[in-house]
């Protein structure tokens, strides 16, 4: 799982050397940001069903036609399963957060999301719509602190990227 | 001694025209390591295997960790700072305490296999370095300690001996952490680590696991 300590072990590792100074430097200064991506992540996953069912809701409406026959949401199932995806982009940017890198989005999120979405024919454009809500209505002081907020939408914009 | 590392074959590869990964692989030796965690990380797989987000209790111990970071830092420094003087010291000692390891048909006899000895024990610490830094022990599993018995018990290493030198390595690394070492411990070789003094009992603890778990690995 990529993080700041694990790329600094395998680095210090391959060189068959002890951690140096400047491998302490590197995680002195991710700890020193970690405090408000943990805060971030605790007000998310106190959030999560909201924030989850507004973004499915926001896609909804501007993609209405996706709940008409023949479309990618054209039964109760199908919805389901798009908010429940949507569940799990959030979760994932949870533990990016916690990890303080993008390992877990995209060991767990992006690696082959592309082929998947083709191979069903789900439009990422729904997606998008749906992060892009997210981000958009998050706000801070009301939501999390100011550098709280930053981290999320970092993530949450990498997500979209992938997707787009 | 060990052979720590296979080093591809290339050889093989050569012969066989094929890229050294590919022959590592048809040999099924593993190219690619196990996922190495930080306490972080492992947070984040334990959550997912149930699909739920890390939040509310499990994040009290990693705010713990990021409040101590400078303390674990220093304390790494403090076993890598004094690395060549925690390994020399208890490959001596466990000499010391039987003498029958530098006599002909002792395993640190000739100076050959003390050497390998000495890089053995250095390469353990080097590990317990990693997992201290990264506060999870997977990166020790994994890199070191998986398969480590059988391969002393293959070469003839006398895993007791190898083990009175970890649990030495680890009386000296976490004194030094825990700046408990004394002058009268310490002899002409005594160093107290210039850091704020503070309540480093956690670390101690944490650090001194990482060394029982080489050495229930090993015996």
């Amino acid at each position: 799982m990529k993080s700041v300590v694990t790329t600094v072990v395998t680095a210090a590792d391959a060189a068959g050397r002890f951690p140096s100074q400047n491998d302490l430097e590197a995680v002195q200064g991710n700890i020193q940001r970690a405090a408000a991506r943990l805060e971030a992540a605790e007000k998310l996953a106190a959030g999560l069903d909201n924030v989850t069912r507004e973004a499915g809701d926001a896609c909804f409406n501007k993609y209405a036609y996706l709940k008409q026959p023949g479309e990618a949401g054209d039964s109760q199932v199908k919805v389901d399963k798009c908010y429940r995806d949507l569940g799990h982009y959030m979760r994932l940017i949870n533990y990016c957060l916690i990890v303080g890198g993008t390992g877990p989005l995209d060991e767990w999120g992006i690696a082959g999301a592309r082929e998947v979405y083709r191979t069903l024919g789900l439009p990422t454009n729904a997606y998008i719509e749906a992060l892009t809500y997210t981000r958009d209505r998050a706000c801070a002081p009301r939501d999390m602190s100011p550098q709280a907020l930053n981290e999320f939408k970092s993530y949450l914009d990498y997500a979209i990227n992938a997707l787009s | 001694m060990l052979l720590w590392r296979f080093s591809p074959p290339f050889g093989i590869s050569g012969s066989l025209n094929l890229s050294p990964q590919v022959a590592l692989e048809a040999l099924h030796i593993p190219t690619v390591w196990p996922p190495m965690l930080d306490a972080f990380s492992r947070t984040v797989v334990s959550a997912d295997a149930k699909t739920a987000p890390v939040g509310g209790s499990e994040l009290a111990s990693l705010r713990e960790y990021v409040q101590d970071g400078n303390k674990r830092l220093d304390a790494v420094n403090a076993i890598t700072s004094n690395a060549y003087c925690i390994v020399s010291d208890a490959v001596t000692g466990m000499i010391c305490e039987n003498t029958g390891l530098i006599q002909a048909g002792g395993n640190c006899y000739p100076t050959r296999r003390m050497a390998a000895c000495l890089r053995d024990g250095e390469i353990v610490l080097r590990y317990i370095s990693y997992a201290l830094l990264a506060g999870d022990a997977s990166v020790l599993d994994d890199r070191c300690l998986n398969g480590l018995k059988e391969t002393y018990i293959a070469l003839g290493v006398p895993t007791q001996s190898a083990g009175r030198a970890v649990s030495i390595m680890k009386s000296a690394a976490t004194a030094l952490i825990g700046q408990t070492n004394t002058p009268a411990n310490g002899g002409a070789k005594y160093r107290k680590m210039e850091t704020t003094q503070g309540d480093c009992s956690a670390l101690v603890a944490e650090a001194g696991s990482y060394f029982d778990r080489v050495i229930g690995a090993i015996s």
